[in-house]
């Protein structure tokens, strides 16, 4: 009787696996998996509007290689995911492990402060606005302070560290160093105080190992998003001036879904995911999650 | 407050670190909500002050005439040619469905892998699952779109029912809403917090709940939700401002103004008022009548605040729980 009870249960647990994976393995086969294999055969294909796409071989990526404005794309992209990275990545570390010093009341309101988020979009056009060279507010106090005006946006020189200015001070994850700090075991502190540890050592010897899965795992995400990078230069600049800020992305929907010319938008795709996926093998390799403590 | 340990906090160096740190803060604070004070005043300044050479620090009066862009057209503009409150209602409906579809898909799934599935199939199910996340979605965009066109082929062209010149039944979804909602039904990322979160569940909850005769849903929806409220929190945080922001597959793959998100709108508005700001002409009486309705940058400023409202308070709705949530245990 308990055998056939126990047979019956897994029977049911195994019907009921099925059942529950089933939506998201729809979902994921028939939008994810399908149109991503399709799109690697789209590459070699050339397409016309009536009849079916011929089949050209590699000649989509030999005029990707031989087209004068992929490079520049790349290069763009490149500087910005190193300049986002670089001017803005360690500040959210920064904030989260000196805010958690602060008294528990002072951590909630700050904390909301802080990390408090905005659209996209809304963030992107008010900076664009700041950025006015007729009626910005930036160049506002800078006639205030009686310096000469600059022209931002459309300077190609500092337009795309214009971009990327405004993730110094708008930032998300915080909050996930936040979370991962308040787990860090205040013994820990404790005994490194015995031991006459100073601030400095223990920010490096404690506090940073256990923020290096959150660090690496954020890290990885920044690169991907970074290099993927469309919006925020499509709003604020358009891509220029001149070619100055045209990312990848920009470029795959200009030649995709603007021009039209499907084959060659889609080999740019494959070959920023050949490089993204080189971004992630080396980023893998050097900054390891595990805590070695 | 664990790196300055309590007992030296009455140390005049201490005190003096701690002060030093609190102002720094505070100073960044202020910069931080900045942005949001400045483009809050800009929108009650009178459009008048607003383009003036040079502008003005402090402008006098204040007006809430661009908020009434949420109720009344514009008219004259050749892109904006609805209301404000449209875009906000698409940008509600689709955000709306994808959380209603996303959530309990992925959780599911993320709950049969972490606890009902053969360590086998659920190793295979996983790299099926969660593998889709490690190719930028440009290299599907292309095949999606011809997917989402004529439904269900993605190689562009429909067949034709072979010795007829017939082509197979095939449905449009471009230029619905539903071309938006499909593609988001699931995410790889929340697959991985749900799991994440999952695997700590202790198995003997679940197998004492089936002893008691609980059926699996039963227990998914008695046990597991109320246990993992924060997983949820943050996932649905996060399905909400990813696709209340979503900006680049609307624009694509919606082409009528009376579809359109609140992003896509916002950024059509904002072109086309910063194409006028360029080429003022103060005697233009048409073009003055025009701004004093909100077709101006105080305008845009108006509904960049009401875009930003949602997330907002969605922010401080989940932020409790976010911290108690987020763990992330990473691509493992």
């Amino acid at each position: 009787m308990k055998k056939v009870e126990k047979v019956k249960r897994a029977k049911h647990k195994k019907r009921a696996a099925w059942i529950f994976s089933l939506p998201a393995l729809f979902f994921v086969i028939v939008f994810g998996w399908y149109p991503l294999v399709l799109g690697f055969r789209v590459s070699l294909e050339e397409y016309h509007f009536i009849t079916p796409p011929t089949y050209i071989g590699l000649a989509n990526f030999r005029e990707i290689f031989s087209d004068p404005l992929v490079p520049i794309t790349f290069r763009n992209t490149f500087y910005y995911t190193a300049l986002s990275i670089g001017l803005t990545f360690i500040i959210p570390i920064i904030i989260s492990i000196l805010l958690m010093e602060m008294k528990k009341n002072t951590i909630r309101i700050m904390m909301l402060l802080w990390f408090i988020p905005m659209a996209s979009m809304a963030g992107n056009i008010i900076w664009k606005w700041f950025y006015n060279s007729y009626y910005g507010l930036f160049n506002t106090i800078l006639v205030y302070l009686g310096f000469p005006t600059l022209r931002w946006l459309d300077d190609p020189r500092i337009a795309m560290l214009c971009l990327v200015l405004p993730g110094l001070i708008m930032f998300g994850p915080g909050l996930m160093y936040i979370a991962s700090l308040q787990s860090v075991p205040n013994e820990f502190y404790e005994a490194a105080e015995l031991e006459g540890a100073r601030l400095g050592q223990k920010i490096w010897h404690i506090t940073l190992p256990r923020l290096r899965p959150i660090i690496s795992m954020l890290l990885l995400l920044a690169i991907i998003g970074n290099m993927q990078i469309f919006e925020r230069p499509y709003v604020m600049t358009g891509g220029g001036p001149g070619m100055a800020t045209t990312t990848v992305v920009m470029y795959f929907y200009q030649l995709s879904f603007q021009s039209l010319i499907f084959g060659k938008g889609a080999s740019l795709a494959i070959i920023l995911f050949c490089v993204i996926l080189a971004l992630i093998i080396i980023q893998r390799k050097y900054f390891k999650e595990n805590i070695d403590v | 407050m664990p790196l300055i340990s309590q007992v030296g906090r009455n140390h005049f160096k201490v005190r003096f670190l701690l002060g030093a740190i609190t102002t720094l803060l505070w100073i960044g604070v202020s910069l931080h909500l900045f942005p949001v004070w400045w483009t809050f005043s800009t929108s009650i300044t009178p459009y008048k002050e607003i383009y003036k050479i040079p502008p003005a620090l402090f402008p006098r009066g204040a007006t809430l005439a661009c908020y009434k862009l949420i109720f009344t057209m514009f008219s004259g503009s050749v892109t904006i040619t609805q209301p404000f409150w449209v875009y906000i209602k698409n940008s509600g409906i689709m955000t709306g469905a994808i959380m209603a579809i996303q959530i309990p898909v992925t959780a599911l799934a993320a709950y049969a892998l972490s606890k009902l599935h053969d360590p086998k199939w659920s190793r295979l199910l996983f790299l099926v699952l969660v593998g889709i996340a490690l190719v930028p979605y440009q290299v599907s965009m292309i095949p999606l779109y011809f997917l989402l066109r004529d439904f269900p082929f993605a190689t562009g062209y429909v067949p034709k029912i072979p010795f007829t010149p017939i082509p197979f039944p095939h449905y449009n979804f471009i230029n619905t809403y539903w071309a938006v909602i499909l593609p988001g039904g699931y995410a790889a990322f929340n697959l991985l917090l749900f799991k994440g979160f999952f695997d700590g569940i202790p198995d003997e909850l679940i197998n004492a709940a089936r002893i008691d005769g609980a059926s699996e849903i039963g227990i998914f929806r008695r046990i597991i939700i109320p246990l993992s409220k924060p997983v949820f929190a943050v996932v649905a945080y996060m399905t909400f401002s990813s696709s209340w922001n979503q900006f680049l597959w609307p624009l694509i793959v919606l082409k009528k103004e009376k579809l359109m998100p609140i992003a896509v709108g916002l950024y059509r508005f904002q072109e086309e008022v910063n194409e006028l700001a360029n080429v003022i002409v103060p005697s233009d009486e048409g073009l003055l009548k025009r701004m004093a309705q909100g077709y101006s940058w105080n305008g845009v400023m108006a509904m960049s605040l009401i875009q930003s409202i949602p997330v907002f308070i969605m922010f401080i709705i989940f932020r409790e729980q976010l911290m108690k949530g987020i763990k992330l245990r990473g691509f493992k």
